[in-house]
């Protein structure tokens, strides 16, 4: 594929992820972050996040599954979830998990449920999406690398 | 790092301990930290931030931690590490309410950033260390100069530290309201109680001076 193409169907992807409300400020942060020593740093961030938040996402579940709601611990655990999201630039994810906290708050178990339902469907979503970016983008190549054959 | 008061300050190499149990969030922290080109050490636990600083409490210029850490109540490490080291140390959370942010302060915290934290405030943050030192240094030998000080040669230095953070939305608000109050105090001349404050009216006595 001609890197030209590759590059730009990269920044229209990237485009439609920030124009769905996706992403927001902060993954663009991380791109800039990224560097000859850190050519891959927005995916290793991505990467790391997903591994670590599955761990938070089983804890989540279990406090969930359980009568009554431990408010409390929930809440608990969307502060590390919430901040790591927001870390990564998860614009809608990052929203999700502030409503949940407001149910906590309120003490609306139902609220905290389904809100976490619409969370989750953010959360694996945005990871199929970032997965199809990374991998074009590492089609694209950096601009340094434009020259050395695949 | 060069603490003279006559030449330019020098952040680079300054020395941060970054405390956080979020994997993700501690990478970027680090790498954002040592974009600043400070130097960066980093931890996942309250405890072995302690220890490494009472093994050696000049080790470390300055703490920024998360107000949330499973091994220690964060809050709890702040005080600690307020009174045994006597460090600035700033906190992260990813809520901005207010009641937190304002109890991190009385509990000696000299910041609260808002996570996902911004490399504009990161590059702020060595303001504290130097404030720190100057009203420690300024504490020993305490002045009576009258309380007639324009905000003009300090407000660069807090506005510095206010104007990134206008996306944190009430924290903002919180941090400006703040900075009003102390104007107040400064004009009344009254013996405000509240630490952070009298931190900030040294360092205009000490600009001033300057």
């Amino acid at each position: 594929m001609d890197r030209n193409n590759c590059r730009r169907q990269v920044a229209a992807m990237k485009q439609s992820l920030f124009d769905q409300g996706l992403l927001d400020e902060q993954f663009i942060q991380l791109e800039e972050l990224q560097d000859d020593a850190n050519p891959n740093f927005v995916e290793e961030i991505v990467t790391l996040y997903y591994r670590d938040s599955s761990r938070l996402i089983s804890n989540l579940e279990q406090t969930l599954e359980r009568n009554p709601l431990d408010f409390n611990k929930l809440d608990t655990i969307m502060h590390q979830f919430k901040g790591s999201s927001s870390s990564i630039g998860a614009k809608k994810v990052k929203a999700e998990s502030s409503l949940i906290r407001e149910y906590c708050r309120t003490g609306n178990a139902e609220g905290c449920r389904k809100s976490y339902q619409q969370m989750k469907k953010e959360y694996v979503a945005l990871r199929k999406k970032l997965e199809n970016y990374f991998q074009l983008a590492r089609q694209a190549g950096p601009l340094e690398r434009a020259c050395r054959p695949k | 790092m060069v603490m003279d008061d006559s030449t330019d300050l020098l952040p680079i190499g300054m020395r941060v301990l970054a405390v956080d149990d979020d994997p993700t969030c501690l990478k970027v922290l680090e790498t954002l930290l040592r974009r600043c080109e400070y130097h960066v050490t980093t931890t996942s636990q309250a405890i072995m931030a302690l220890n490494m600083l009472r093994e050696n409490k000049d080790k470390f210029d300055l703490v920024i931690s998360d107000v949330h850490i499973p091994d220690m109540d964060g809050f709890k490490l702040l005080e600690l590490v307020g009174l045994e080291m006597d460090l600035p140390v700033i906190m992260l959370s990813a809520y901005g309410d207010t009641k937190l942010a304002m109890k991190g302060i009385s509990h000696g915290a000299c910041d609260y950033l808002l996570k996902p934290v911004r490399l504009e405030e990161l590059k702020n943050i060595w303001q504290h260390v130097i404030r720190k030192k100057k009203s420690d240094s300024k504490g020993k030998n305490k002045t009576n100069k009258p309380d007639n000080a324009t905000s003009d040669s300090c407000s660069g230095l807090r506005s510095a530290g206010t104007e990134n953070s206008d996306e944190n939305g009430r924290l903002a608000k919180k941090r400006k309201d703040q900075d009003e109050d102390e104007d107040e105090v400064k004009e009344n001349g009254n013996d405000n109680e509240d630490p952070s404050a009298q931190m900030k009216m040294r360092l205009i006595e000490q600009v001033l001076k300057n």
